[in-house]
């Protein structure tokens, strides 16, 4: 029971908002798919969830356009692990997405929430 | 590819370590936040998802998956089609013969309707003729007249040069056995207007024409043929027609001019022409209202409209119209036209049939295929559940398509490869410029296109059933087995009913070819086939006289000899007749042209009745057509204009045409009726008159023998060559040999538009006895329960024919309304048969309900053979 409830708090990620979580997510440095995924899980105090079937995808897709570089190295606890990095084309990428994610919820937000209408 | 390949493997293994890694890590975390080994691997098991899945949606991305999936899908239809050799077989073959015989046909209308001829600029050629007022029951096309030929040549300002020629026959002697060859008499300026040099020696030149000249240019047909192809016989004198004639030039091989009877009516003898020789009449002095005896090709300045150069043709002519009161009018045809003018109809026809043959195969194709896939839907379901897409269950079923569609298309491609082949040499039609019919690019690319669209129609209906699939609904047990709704057929019938269409089109269409083919052979030909016998013989008529002195053939003109019956002589075969026709202006009536003259002598063996007035041994004799049985309004209408009558006296028109010394007027002696030219033709109005008072280069015996006409030909041949041992004497041939030979082209395109519609009409049966069989198979447990609740055996045949049949009915109304629009386009292929005949349709209605029925009933006495006990156990 508690299992689906959890589930139901859960948010679907839509694609472009996915490749944007990501890109923010190696904004902070290099970083391998499982620790992407719940960087993105803490980064949103467990609300939102990269499912794998979109994550690797989403990976694979960001390195085909040239947006992150991967490379094999160690792991903390010294296993080969795949980390993706940030390429200057992905930081410019993130800044526009970004501002376009401002714009969007803004107008969604006030599409929602009119100033008038409230209290 | 192969550094690909390579890539893509390690790519692969990547990914296997990246989510092995991924694996790895969570179950760690897990387990240092205090759960189990087992329960946190679990944990991340069902977290992670279905990871083959999560690997193809990633492998997705690396974007050459499409072809990887090309392969398997590949490979699985391959298994498919090994799996069931019997439908396999049945496709392949089907598919096979329709794409072959479409390539096939397509190659020969791409080679003679498509392809353009093959000489400079062949788009600006015209011919001119000459179109006579429409009451003037004349053909709809007149040669034109040497006279008016020379305003044009001398005056036109819009035409680049304009040829004049005229058809002949000249004897070759000296170069091999005596032959008759077909020859070209033309304007100096021939060649020239064709866009076409000598490739060895030269052309002729303008003092050549009119003169006696004695020079002659070669096709490097007869050049190789009968001169071995030796390049000093440029310059060499050669032995036609009892002359010597200069060789001044060799035509380049492969120029494919037209036969004689492509340029238009009554231009020449039916052969290819070998020879050309400058016209002997000087034409500036030639009678302008005279006789239309000439064909005249028009190549037109660039940029020139057709309507144009026709307004100035017409104009340099408006003296001549006003002085003589001429009643036609020039047009101008393109060449390309002219010569394919016969052809286009019928080619363009079995095209259309041919390719509605290929359309029901690949519905019967995707039918079957539907029938097949209907059994794969548990399948389907279970793909599904599993994770695959909708898109690549489509992909599946069409990649089976295009399997089988390329294997048979490949099949059909070699067998049009030997169509084509057999059809250019053996086909008994004389369709122009087949000679120059191969496979190029075009019909290799309209094949590609062809494979492309059949793929669509066999694939695209199961694969679109196939990947709508429900998949719970298909997995339930059992599910919807009891009963069946009509539902899930009705794409199959929307099928069914398009083959029946189909076929109801092309089933009247060949139906009333047949009609018209049959009432065609029993057309009144004027006189009695059986027992006649034909003789060309052709001479130098002056040199054989002069030769062979008072014998002079006059001997074995008229009077029978040894076992024959009856024998004459005219300037042409009947049915075959290519006479000259000169072209009269009546004296009283004279507005318009009224008769065509073609001279004969006793060409009346033919006909048993023989003269219907008259007296028929008169020596010199002219008689003009009746309307006879057949029924022509021509004669009657003259007849009832009282303008020709037994005794009276003609002027004589040939001498008038030539401005010659009057000669006496002839006398109308008899009336005799009408002798069929082309059978689809009405009897053409004729002029006998007595054949001496010619001097034909050519004439063909007639004899009417009381035995069997073959058997008299060999002692026929004796006697002529005898007669003169250099005269050219091709094979005599009897009137049905001339009869099935004018017969042959129309029999062979009904011969296959009437297999083609046979085969449509097979087809047919068989995707309706699919469909029922497989209707009656999925509803076996529904039948057992009808059974079991009393149904009786007829009650159960009845329900299945009569829900079969509802397509079938519903596609033979859409293809009537259909064959309406068909059938007018056949018209001008038709002979007495409308082209609604009602008596055809009906008659083909009744064939197609009583197949579609058969191929309902035996399906459908399978339900009633139904055990209920073993169908309701099936449940």
């Amino acid at each position: 029971m508690a299992k689906s409830e959890a589930y139901q708090n859960r948010i679907e990620l839509l694609q472009g908002t996915l490749d944007m979580l990501i890109l923010r997510a190696l904004s902070w440095g290099p970083q391998h798919g499982y620790g992407i995924g719940q960087a993105i899980r803490s980064g949103s105090s467990d609300v939102l969830h990269a499912e794998t079937g979109s994550l690797y995808p989403a990976l694979h897709r960001l390195e085909k356009h040239g947006w992150v570089k991967s490379e094999w190295k160690q792991s903390e606890n010294r296993q080969r692990a795949k980390y993706y990095k940030l390429t200057p084309s992905g930081r410019k990428h993130l800044v526009t997405e970004h501002s376009r994610w401002k714009k969007m919820s803004a107008a969604i937000a006030s599409l929602m929430e009119p100033k008038g209408s409230e209290g | 590819m192969w550094n690909r390949l390579l890539r893509w493997r390690k790519l692969d293994r990547e990914l296997d370590e990246e989510i092995r890694g991924h694996f790895r890590m969570a179950i760690e975390e897990r387990i240092q936040s205090g759960e189990n080994p087992r329960e946190a691997e679990q944990n991340v098991r069902r977290e992670f998802g279905n990871e083959l899945l999560v690997r193809e949606v990633t492998r997705d991305m690396w974007g050459w998956t499409a072809l990887e999936r090309m392969g398997q899908d590949l490979k699985y239809a391959l298994r498919q089609i090994r799996r069931s050799p019997g439908f396999t077989a049945v496709a392949l073959m089907t598919l096979a013969l329709g794409l072959g015989a479409t390539t096939t046909i397509f190659s020969i209308v791409n080679g003679v309707l498509l392809q353009p001829l093959a000489y400079r600029q062949p788009d600006q050629l015209y011919m001119a003729e000459n179109i006579p007022p429409a009451s003037a029951a004349l053909p709809r096309k007149l040669l034109v007249n040497s006279r008016h030929f020379h305003e044009w040549r001398a005056h036109c300002g819009l035409c680049q040069d304009v040829a004049l020629f005229q058809g002949a026959n000249f004897n070759l002697v000296g170069a091999g056995e005596p032959v008759r060859l077909p020859a070209l008499e033309v304007s100096h300026n021939f060649f020239r207007t064709l866009g076409v040099r000598p490739a060895m020696g030269r052309d002729f030149l303008a003092d050549e024409e009119g003169g006696n000249s004695d020079k002659v240019i070669l096709t490097d047909e007869l050049w190789r043929s009968r001169f071995a192809g030796d390049p000093s016989i440029v310059g060499r004198r050669i032995q036609l027609i009892g002359e010597h004639y200069l060789v001044i030039g060799i035509l380049p091989p492969n120029l494919h001019l037209p036969r004689g009877d492509e340029w238009g009516a009554f231009v020449g003898p039916p052969g290819q022409p070998l020879i050309f020789r400058p016209l002997l009449r000087q034409v500036a002095r030639d009678a302008p209202e005279g006789s239309l005896n000439y064909s005249s090709v028009i190549r037109l300045k660039q940029g020139v409209r057709p309507e144009q150069a026709t307004a100035e043709l017409n104009a340099l002519l408006a003296d001549f119209v006003r002085q003589y009161k001429l009643q036609y009018r020039v047009a101008l045809t393109p060449l390309r036209q002219q010569v394919i003018r016969n052809d286009r109809g019928p080619l363009l026809l079995l095209m259309g049939a041919v390719g509605a043959v290929l359309l029901i195969v690949c519905v019967n194709i995707g039918n079957l295929m539907l029938v097949r896939s209907a059994s794969r839907y548990r399948e389907a379901g279970v793909r599904l559940a599993l994770g695959a897409s909708r898109w690549r269950l489509f992909g599946l079923v069409l990649t089976e398509a295009l399997a089988l569609v390329s294997t048979g298309s490949a099949v059909g491609l070699l067998l049009a490869r030997v169509g084509l082949k057999l059809f250019v040499a053996r086909a008994p039609v004389a369709i122009p410029r087949l000679d120059e019919v191969q496979m190029d690019w075009r019909v290799l690319a309209f094949a590609a296109a062809l494979l492309a669209f059949s793929t669509m129609v066999c694939g695209i209906v199961p694969a679109w059933r196939l990947a709508r699939i429900e998949p719970q609904e298909t997995l339930k047990a059992g599910a919807g087995s009891a009963t069946e709704g009509r539902r899930k057929l009705w794409f199959r019938e929307i099928m069914v009913g398009l083959e029946v269409a189909l076929t109801t089109v092309l089933l009247i269409a060949g139906g009333l070819l047949m009609a018209s083919f049959y009432r065609l052979m029993r057309v009144d030909k004027g006189f009695e086939v059986a027992h006649i016998l034909t003789q060309e013989v052709s001479f130098f008529f002056g040199e054989v006289c002069a030769r062979t002195g008072a014998r002079c053939y006059r001997g074995g003109d008229g009077e029978a000899g040894p076992g024959t019956r009856s024998a004459g002589s005219g300037s042409s075969q009947p049915v075959t007749a290519v006479g000259r026709r000169v072209v009269e202006h009546a004296e009283r009536s004279g507005r318009f042209p009224t008769s065509q003259s073609s001279r004969g002598h006793r060409q009346l063996p033919l006909r048993d009745t023989g003269l219907l007035q008259g007296d028929g041994d008169s020596a010199a004799y002219g008689t003009v057509p009746r309307s006879g049985r057949s029924g022509s309004s021509v004669g009657r209408d003259q007849r009832a204009r009282g303008t020709v009558s037994v005794g009276q006296r003609k002027s004589d028109w040939q001498a008038r045409a030539r401005r010659g010394p009057a000669k006496p007027s002839l006398e109308v002696v008899g009336i005799v009726g009408d002798i069929r030219g082309k059978l689809e033709d009405a009897p053409p109005m004729m002029v006998y008159e007595h054949f001496w008072r010619m001097q034909p280069l050519a004439m063909s015996f007639v004899l009417r023998t009381p035995a069997d006409p073959v058997a008299v030909a060999a002692g026929i041949r004796t006697v002529l060559s005898s007669a003169d041992p250099e005269m050219a004497i091709p094979p005599a041939s009897t009137m049905e040999q001339i009869l099935e030979g004018s017969m042959a082209a129309r029999k062979f395109q009904t011969f296959l538009a009437v297999a083609f519609a046979i085969s449509a009409l097979a087809l047919a049966s068989l995707g309706i006895y699919g469909v029922i069989s497989f209707a009656v198979a999925r509803r076996t447990p529904e039948m057992g329960i009808r059974i079991a609740l009393g149904a009786s055996g007829a009650q159960l045949v009845g329900m299945v024919v009569r829900q079969g049949m509802i397509p079938v009915v519903a596609g033979l109304g859409a293809g009537l309304v259909c064959s309406l629009f068909v059938n007018r386009m056949i018209v001008s292929q038709l002979y007495g048969v409308a082209p609604n005949d009602p008596f055809y349709i009906a008659g083909m209605m009744i064939i197609l309900v009583t197949v579609g029925l058969c191929a309902c009933w035996i399906p459908a006495r399978r339900a009633t053979r139904v055990d209920p006990l073993t169908a309701l156990r099936f449940e």
